[in-house]
């Protein structure tokens, strides 16, 4: 009877410190994300109010002011154009890239894949101060042209790496049948492969947009323009001329983060299995 | 047959082959090639100044201050990210209700733009109106509101932030080794009368050593290259001397006073330290296996 109740006592116990390390892990990371959304909510005289006020009214006046007063769309604009054509082109490029690294066989094709990895090694401010030169010589600097280019490269990496880790995880076998049925290579490519490795490619596509949709140095370096500069480097300038108007900021911020809710929202789960296949970056 | 099937595997990986060698290999091995000569950001001419810029860097004081600082902050941010990420991943791979809600947002922090993460603390530290320091003196840590941006905090507060927004990646990757791991080897080790710290000691962790190895590899390379991190955290307060590494160094160095050759040979040398702490983490992790 005792020891079954002392079991009992540190099996409960066992549950409730796994019950108080999942509440503050949900703390640390919720509560600032929560605290994000409500100022964004706050009209300006309840947000400097001391103590900080939890429930006030809530109101879009922040949104509309973000809207109308700054360049927030000029930057969601161009964060869009740019990160979706990187992405556009990344993708097309890394799945003929990885179907070849993973159905063919060709000299040299174990040391690419390897070198695709040995990129980590670079850090991005050794690659942005020499391709700030290039593209300078070529007056590509602030030019979307540019900047695509430069964002193409550098998530292409990583990209065609877990592209390569997708295609290798599924059989052969009904490429193979294609093969029989007359298909060729392209036909097998675009009817039997990609349809398999979809859920990768979305996968991998959100990635990407999301890396190249949050980065700063390669913006702050390549555009200088105020009608071309995207969402990071505009919220910067917005928090630089408006230093604490922070209803403005955090409702900036709050849209800002929507890709990260929607690749939070789609492939979350898939992630966790995913990662070990080299989705990393930052 | 052969001779096709090269020329059609070499030819669809083509594009990928130009992009990384022409804008990778190529800008990397240029950057090498600038940092010895004194090329000016925007001036199209130069002369080959051999270890000129290195000597010259070698000789200032914020070159290594700037290592200094860049240090503390990798190390620092490494150190919390592993021990957090280590726990956090152990936490959420036992089986709990809610465990899906906790796991996507744990790993939240880690999707969102650098941008939004630092303005978000920023505001959560602010001194005056910042819930942080109302909270602390609520429940009595501090009697005063503590300059968390100030000079004497910024670099703590600079790891913080740091840890916050990238330990999510050493849940996920530990999370994924950790559910690979054969549960038979726990309850072989239940039967023999381990308890929960000895099952962690010996099966846990030496099932993760590997992937830790990695883990802390990957983030050496992401923590000592950092730009946006100190370099946003120092806007707005003029704490750019307190809280720089060489990524802001090098970038201060050549789009602020435009000496390209400078910068570019900050850059290598930030490359060669990378490779050096590879070297030096591999010999460490054989030696621990013999």
């Amino acid at each position: 009877m005792l020891t079954k109740l002392i079991f009992e006592f540190k099996r409960l116990s066992f549950r409730s410190v796994l019950y108080l390390c999942g509440a503050t892990l949900v703390v640390f990371c919720g509560i600032p994300l929560i605290w994000m959304l409500f100022t964004s909510l706050k009209p300006l005289e309840v947000l400097f109010s001391y103590p900080p006020a939890i429930f006030s009214h809530y109101t879009l006046s922040n949104f509309k002011r973000l809207f109308t007063d700054t360049y927030f769309l000029v930057y969601l604009k161009n964060s869009i154009v740019v990160a979706g054509t990187t992405v556009i082109l990344d993708i097309v490029i890394a799945t003929f890239g990885a179907y070849s690294l993973t159905r063919f066989r060709f000299v040299g094709k174990e040391l690419l894949a390897s070198l695709t990895l040995f990129t980590y090694m670079f850090a991005p401010i050794m690659i942005i101060i020499p391709v700030y030169v290039l593209l300078n010589d070529l007056g590509l600097t602030d030019s979307h042209l540019g900047i695509i280019l430069a964002y193409t490269s550098i998530s292409l990496p990583f990209t065609l790496w877990l592209l390569r880790a997708f295609f290798q995880s599924f059989p052969i076998d009904l490429e193979e049948a294609a093969f029989i049925d007359g298909a060729n290579r392209f036909q097998s490519l675009v009817w039997v492969v990609i349809p398999q490795a979809l859920p990768g490619i979305i996968a991998t596509s959100v990635f990407a947009f999301v890396v190249v949709w949050n980065d700063f140095l390669f913006a702050r370096v390549l555009l200088t323009s105020t009608h071309l500069k995207t969402m990071p480097i505009g919220l910067q300038d917005i928090y630089e001329s408006t230093i604490v108007d922070w209803g403005l900021l955090m409702s900036a911020a709050v849209i800002v983060s929507i890709p990260a809710l929607i690749f939070f929202l789609t492939i979350q789960k898939f992630l966790i299995k995913g990662w070990g296949m080299g989705a990393v970056k930052g | 047959m052969k001779y096709k099937e090269h020329i059609q595997g070499l030819s669809l990986v083509a594009p990928c082959l130009v992009i990384i060698f022409g804008f990778i290999f190529f800008p990397v091995g240029y950057s090498f090639w600038l940092s010895f000569t004194n090329k000016q950001t925007l001036y199209p001419d130069y002369d080959y100044v051999g270890f000129g810029n290195y000597v010259m860097l070698s000789g200032e004081e914020e070159f290594w201050m700037s290592m200094w600082q860049g240090t503390i902050f990798a190390v620092g941010t490494i150190f919390f990210q592993v021990i957090l990420g280590l726990a956090a991943a152990l936490v959420l791979n036992q089986a709990f209700r809610g465990r899906g809600f906790v796991r996507g947002l744990t790993l939240f922090p880690y999707m969102l733009p650098t941008i939004v993460t630092i303005l978000l603390w920023k505001w959560l530290l602010s001194t005056t109106y910042g819930p942080i320091n109302y909270f602390l003196q609520v429940i009595g840590i501090i009697d005063q509101p503590v300059v968390w941006l100030g000079a004497n905090w910024i670099m703590a507060s600079t790891i913080f932030v740091g840890v916050w927004q990238f330990f999510p990646f050493v849940v996920i990757t530990l999370l994924a080794r950790l559910q690979t791991i054969d549960l038979e080897l726990y309850e072989a080790a239940a039967i023999d009368g381990a308890n929960a710290w000895k099952r962690f000691f010996f099966i846990t962790l030496p099932q993760l050593r590997f992937v830790l190895l990695v883990v802390i590899l990957l983030r050496t390379f992401f923590m000592f290259t950092k730009f946006d991190v100190p370099w946003l955290m120092a806007t707005g307060g003029g704490l750019q001397r307190l809280i720089s590494n060489w990524p802001v160094y090098a970038f201060r160095r050549t789009f602020g006073q435009l000496q390209a050759g400078e910068g570019a040979a900050i850059s290598v040398l930030l490359f060669f330290a990378l490779v050096l702490m590879t070297i030096i983490y591999f010999r460490i992790y054989r030696k621990e296996e013999a």
